[in-house]
């Protein structure tokens, strides 16, 4: 019975002082707020890149950083250095271990999306999450050279529709001067949502490509620094039109476990030099590259909320002086000092399960209002799920400091109490 | 004959062992119902008497009895349940917690006390209703009065609330140290008569400390401190 009359106390206690325990609460939530909202950023992100790709066992281009290759083949991040030839493919994609392969064209965009060349094979093989598949929302797969596909998101900010037509931009930029306007593509079909790169990607055939990038010469007089430019950009690609180049290739092998050996023997391979990665092992050197950032981070709020807690002390401490004489009127009315303590350590409870809690609901506030825009603008899809063990342990963490942190003015007015009985020395 | 309230033989009290005897009283005994009016100094060694009573702080020497229990013989928690359940305090001033209401403040020593509390419930129907009542025999159940934050009541509105808050659940005994001294004369009376017509209600016995010797008369019966302790002050 005595134990509701001490939280009570508390309770009304903290109302009576609402300024400096509403500054103690939003400080402990601000804090909560960015230690959880750190941590829920590094997961998601990690989840969502690592979705982005699954059960492609090898990605393969031309010789270059594991990590470089990953990112501009299959998260469409900053641009290949080379191309690699279609015999070196068509070389490797008979090997008997090879279950299938999808070539990779990148190079060209269309209002700022990028434009991949690919095969029909990419939509029967290609997986990403959980061994999903690509769906079509809308229409059917491009049929030949004239026709596209496109990413949830290309459709839906530009508002395509099946049927309507783009052209496509050389370079990856938003603003290009040399569009193959002679070479329109129609939309065939648009892909259902996959918060992944692919919601942002305009498919066409490898054919289709081929047939743009040779179009080019008739406006070349009409134009002619538009045309030098396109000369130096399309010189490689000139003398391979015959055998055509791709940027890249994604292998899917019949038995996982000759992932490392076809590894060794691509990178080894004696027509042209060649990198294979596995996307696992590339993903985990990006993160012990953003790791650093993260570590730095997380540090910087594990210091906030060592501040806010910091802030509840002082607020605690400076009002155990004049609250003395209220100590020794629970005294004298048979509070035992046990109860002055308890009450000091539920003040403190109190204000720090409040800072969680309003930290916990900015979070998720603040996470349903950004959704869009993150996975718009860094194609980054947070899940709103419930807080997981790992972000549960950090919350349990700070509620455990706060009340450490609480004995402390607890443990002081505990024993003032025991100095002072009924008659406070002041 | 009933035995008594309190009943100090032999007692001395120092701070520490090696420190000054402050208290030293041969013997003191206060029957039932008495209203007893203790005078002294300041500084004198009221308040520690008081904190033996209490069971604050138990003697070096001797023994402190109220209603027959030996204090001394308690330990920490005992005495604070002893406290809660049988005595009532009225201090000189601040006596109420600022962040409760009227009422609230009323009927906190039934938070810490069961039999206070069913006392009062007996008494009352319900706790609050009980420290409603005290408070209208206070002259203090206007709602106008018990809307207000207690720290806007005047001085003398406060010591009746602790008065009422020392009277709910009917303890045996009431201490009072000082209450009237920050009232003016014309308050101090009428709170005097409040109180002794409580006090009487319910045959609560009444020690009341005072250094001002005008109120003494007003009583059963008059103790001089100075005379009963041994210890000389300074």
């Amino acid at each position: 019975m005595k134990q509701p009359v001490v939280l009570a106390l508390a309770i009304k206690s903290l109302r009576n002082r609402k300024f400096t325990a509403a500054l103690t609460v939003l400080s402990i939530a601000l804090a909560v707020l960015l230690l959880l909202g750190v941590e829920r950023i590094r997961h998601e992100s990690r989840e969502s890149f690592a979705a982005v790709i699954s059960g492609t066992d090898l990605v393969v281009g031309a010789r270059s950083s594991p990590v470089h290759l990953l990112l501009s083949a299959v998260f469409h991040i900053g641009n290949a250095t080379n191309n690699l030839r279609w015999d070196s493919y068509l070389a490797i994609a008979a090997r008997p271990e090879v279950a299938w392969t999808i070539p990779l064209t990148l190079g060209d965009s269309h209002r700022g999306y990028r434009v991949l060349g690919t095969t029909s094979g990419y939509f029967e093989h290609f997986r990403f999450a959980n061994d999903r598949r690509l769906v079509l929302a809308q229409g059917r797969v491009f049929a030949d050279e004239h026709e596209a596909v496109l990413g949830a998101e290309v459709a839906q900010a530009l508002q395509y529709k099946p049927g309507n037509s783009i052209v496509i931009a050389h370079g990856a930029g938003d603003v290009s001067f040399s569009l193959h306007e002679q070479h329109p593509f129609k939309v065939a079909g648009i892909l259902a949502r996959t918060g992944t790169p692919v919601d942002r990607t305009v498919h066409v055939s490898l054919e289709g490509l081929n047939a743009v990038h040779a179009d080019t010469g008739e406006s070349e007089a009409a134009d002619p620094l538009a045309a030098s430019v396109r000369e130096q950009r399309h010189a490689a690609e000139k003398t391979a039109s015959t055998a055509r180049a791709i940027t890249a290739f994604l292998i899917g092998l019949k038995s996982r476990s000759t992932a490392l050996s076809m590894q060794r023997w691509v990178n080894e391979y004696s027509g042209e030099p060649l990198t294979a990665v596995l996307p696992g092992v590339a993903l985990q050197e990006v993160w012990e590259i953003t790791s650093a950032v993260e570590k730095t981070l997380f540090a910087v709020s594990g210091l906030v909320v060592i501040v806010g807690l910091a802030g509840m002390l002082v607020a605690l401490l400076t009002s155990l002086s004049e609250r003395r004489r209220e100590m020794a009127i629970l005294r004298s009315v048979g509070a035992r000092p046990v109860h002055v303590f308890a009450l000091i350590l539920g003040e403190a409870a109190f204000l720090t399960a409040a800072g969680i809690a309003l930290g916990v609901a900015a979070l998720y506030t603040g996470l349903l209002a950004g959704q869009t825009w993150l996975e718009s603008r860094l194609g980054l899809f947070i899940a709103l799920g419930l807080p997981s063990a790992y972000e549960f342990g950090l919350i349990v963490l700070v509620g455990t400091a706060g009340l450490l942190i609480g004995l402390i003015p607890a443990y002081r007015i505990y024993r003032y109490s025991l100095a002072d009985g009924m008659t406070p020395r002041l | 004959m009933q035995q008594p309230v309190i009943e100090l033989s032999n007692l001395r009290f120092s701070w520490a062992a090696a420190s000054p005897i402050v208290v030293d009283i041969d013997t003191l005994r206060v029957a039932h119902a008495e209203r007893i009016f203790l005078r002294g100094p300041s500084g004198s060694g009221k308040s520690t008497l008081l904190s033996l009573l209490a069971g604050v702080i138990t003697p070096r020497e001797g023994t402190v009895r109220v209603l027959g229990q030996d204090i001394g013989r308690l330990g920490s928690a005992a005495r604070d349940r002893f406290r809660a359940d049988h005595i009532g305090f009225i201090f000189q001033m601040f006596n109420l917690i600022p962040y409760l209401s009227v009422v609230e403040n009323v009927c906190l020593p039934c938070g810490f006390s069961g039999r206070r509390r069913s006392r009062a419930v007996q008494a009352g129907g319900t706790v609050e209703a009980e420290a409603v009542r005290l408070l209208g025999h206070l002259e203090m159940a206007d709602s106008s009065v018990l809307r207000r934050p207690v720290t806007d009541l005047s001085v003398g509105q406060q010591q009746r609330v602790a008065a009422a808050r020392a009277l709910i659940g009917a303890p045996e005994l009431v201490i009072a140290d000082e209450p009237t001294s920050s009232l003016d004369a014309d308050r101090r009376s009428a709170f005097l008569d409040l109180l002794f017509r409580e006090c009487a209600r319910d045959r609560t016995t009444l020690l009341f400390v005072s250094h001002d010797a005008s109120l003494a008369s007003l009583f059963d019966r008059e103790i001089s401190f100075p005379a009963i302790n041994r210890v000389t002050a300074p």
